[in-house]
């Protein structure tokens, strides 16, 4: 909240930014798929965590490809399935534009449904290997660094894991429900800085690694120091 | 960079007079490669803070935070033997690790005869799908050493962790809560013999938790299942980082020239590695692109179905001088590790595969990497993002031409693996993976 920003220190707000970050651990789940109908109910079926974690997580977990990975499901469908136009689709869907895994649930079984519908034949073909769907269940861990001033966040941004940024950049928006990140609501309530806080929802984070996105996070927190 | 142990210095002293090697000199000393006769004393396990320079501080500052709630949790690890094999290699490298961060843990190694040990490795290949006919007297003798050893052994931690098949019977009668147990199975159970894991399943569904190595070695169980790789410790003989003089030395001394491109395979002699269809793919590549082929395995002079191996692999390879065939005792680890970097190319070409342990080291050197779409590989290699797939003798040869003709495609994969590898194959992810389990397990997360 603006309110909470201190009065005559530029760039310091009474409100630090703890960073944190999260681990977690792969549970293999009971369903898995062999042809995209299968797929399709396992989609229906399988538990948030599972739709959570071959989404938000697994980008954590390829979080050095550049490009050519979006999610685990647009990658079987691609490379056991076979269907180009299906794993387009898939791969096309944003997580930063979902603020709860069942909006997310219901895009990907969108995608499928219409593919299937339009293409009912690929529905009991069989892939060449099967899709596990697996789940996490993570822990949150607080790391030593808290930022006070701008450049204090500057420098927590710099020095944390690629997983604190993972963390408070792209899964935050599960936890806050709201279409944005845990560095920008701080930018914008606790320092004031609207437009830094809005240039940080802009970037791309499907087209470069995610030590490309921390280096842009920092350039945005850096030009707004000056 | 200086030695960094005895035995680099040992393979330095026993390389030092080789720096240049001429075109027929090379070829003799193929034929009979220089290797010390005995295994060199053993290194102890790192600390915690070594592997800061490799994984980054911000990791183990989360390992060790993550230790902290579970200071003074007690573990306890059971298997069947304490030398020889990946697990007893493993929990070498994981036991001391979790001591430093105040997780006291403790390993014990299950005792029995040979009538025992007879049984549970016919069980072993059952479980992996060979047939077998499973005998009440196989039952008895299983479970009467089960019993000897539940009634020797204490349980007293909070964790309890049983690796394999082999000590899975010592859950039964035992006190379960409000202690945790763990059944830590390192195989593929995918395809198992139907009477072996029928015996075994009431076993495994009293545990707490089951551990598989890849998705696709589990069953479908009544109790939670978790995912962890195996792991390579990159501070080890194996995967540490090597000082290109000595990568030279390794390479004249078996006769390698560096200044063309190198394809290696690494692994014993065993036909599910596929090593004939390697040399084939091999002499259909060298068509088109220049290159040597290097065949670095063992496990051909006490076995005599590796010595079959070897003999067809030589006939395959024929007079061809581009292909060099080396069988090294086990313990050519500083070896293996310098062949994996002076190498263009990995291949892997396995048609029956475990997890694939010789990719992982292959992907963290940052070498593109071609292999087999079986077992655990396809959780390491992301078809053409972390290295590339091959499903036949024409697939392999292909990405051969391709890769050696696209270095930076191929550079990219390198890159690409060995990130792969240090997010999620490495010892320190081990680590991580079983402070995680324990602080869940001991918070009622699990069953």
């Amino acid at each position: 909240m603006s309110s909470a920003v201190a009065p005559n220190l530029p760039h310091t707000s009474v409100k630090p930014f703890y960073f944190n970050t999260s681990a977690h651990l792969l549970r293999i789940t009971q369903q898995k798929a062999n042809t995209l109908a299968e797929f399709l109910d396992a989609l229906r079926e399988c538990p948030e965590g599972s739709i959570f974690q071959h989404s938000f997580q697994t980008l954590e977990e390829h979080h050095f490809i550049r490009e050519g990975f979006s999610n685990d499901f647009a990658h079987w469908v691609l490379s056991a399935c076979n269907e180009p136009s299906l794993a387009e689709g898939l791969a096309s869907v944003d997580v930063r534009e979902f603020t709860s895994v069942a909006e997310l649930r219901e895009r990907f079984v969108q995608i499928v449904e219409n593919f299937l519908s339009r293409t009912s034949a690929a529905a009991t073909r069989s892939a060449r290997e099967t899709f596990y769907f697996c789940a996490s269940d993570s822990i949150v861990i607080p790391t030593t660094f808290v930022a006070r001033t701008l450049r204090e966040f500057a420098e927590g941004l710099r020095s944390v894991s690629v997983h604190s940024i993972h963390h408070h950049f792209i899964e935050a928006r599960l936890r806050i429900k709201l279409m944005s990140n845990d560095f920008s609501q701080w930018l914008l309530e606790d320092i004031g800085l609207t437009e830094a806080a809005r240039q940080l929802n802009r970037i791309d984070i499907y087209t470069g690694t995610l030590e490309d996105v921390r280096n842009q996070i920092v350039r945005i927190v850096e030009r707004a120091l000056i | 960079m200086e030695p960094q142990t005895e035995s680099e210095v040992v393979a330095r002293e026993n390389h030092s007079d080789i720096n240049t090697v001429s075109s027929p000199a090379r070829e003799e000393r193929r034929k009979k490669p220089r290797t010390w006769e005995t295994p060199p004393a053993p290194v102890p396990p790192p600390r915690l803070d070594e592997y800061r320079s490799i994984v980054g501080a911000a990791d183990i500052d989360e390992l060790k935070f993550l230790a902290q709630a579970l200071k003074g949790k007690t573990v306890k690890m059971v298997n069947s033997t304490a030398v020889g094999g990946g697990v007893a290699e493993m929990l070498n490298q994981l036991v001391p690790l979790l001591n430093e961060v105040e997780v006291k843990t403790d390993w014990e190694v299950i005792t029995g005869g040979n009538d025992f040990f007879e049984v549970t490795k016919a069980f072993h290949n059952a479980l992996q799908g060979s047939d077998y006919k499973l005998t009440q007297q196989a039952r008895d003798i299983f479970l009467m050493h089960n019993r000897k050893n539940r009634q020797r052994m204490q349980f007293s931690e909070d964790v309890v962790v049983i690796h394999d098949p082999q000590p899975a019977a010592l859950i039964q009668d035992s006190e379960k809560s409000p202690r945790r147990w763990v059944w830590r199975c390192h195989i593929d159970l995918s395809n198992p013999n139907p009477e072996v894991w029928g015996f075994l399943r009431p076993f495994v569904e009293q545990y707490d938790a089951a551990i598989f190595s890849s998705q696709s070695f589990t069953r479908q169980l009544q109790i939670p299942q978790y995912l962890f790789y195996p792991c390579i410790d990159p501070l080890s003989e194996k995967n540490k980082n090597l000082d290109d003089t000595f990568v030279q030395q390794v390479c004249d001394e078996f006769g390698i020239d560096r200044s063309r491109p190198i394809v290696t395979q690494v692994s014993r002699f065993d036909r599910a590695k596929d090593p004939v269809g390697v040399i084939q793919a091999f002499k259909q590549a060298r068509k088109y692109v220049d290159c040597q082929l290097v065949m670095a395995g063992g496990g051909a002079s006490d076995d005599p179905e590796g010595a079959a191996v070897l003999k067809e692999v030589k006939e395959a390879a024929g007079e061809d001088p581009n292909i060099i065939i080396l069988d090294l005792p086990p313990w050519c680890a500083l070896e293996i590790n310098a062949l994996q970097r002076a190498s263009t190319l990995i291949v892997q070409k396995s048609i029956k595969e475990g997890f694939g342990l010789t990719v992982t080291e292959a992907l963290w050197k940052g070498k593109p990497t071609i292999a087999g779409a079986v077992g655990g590989i396809p959780n390491q290699i992301i078809h053409k993002l972390t290295g590339v797939l091959v499903h036949s003798v024409e697939g392999c040869a292909y990405q051969i031409r391709y890769l050696l003709t696209h270095p930076d495609f191929a550079k990219q994969l390198g890159q690409n693996g060995h990130e792969h590898v240090k997010e999620n194959f490495l010892m320190t992810t081990n680590v991580r993976r079983w402070l995680l389990l324990i602080k869940i397990l001991l918070a009622g997360g699990s069953k």
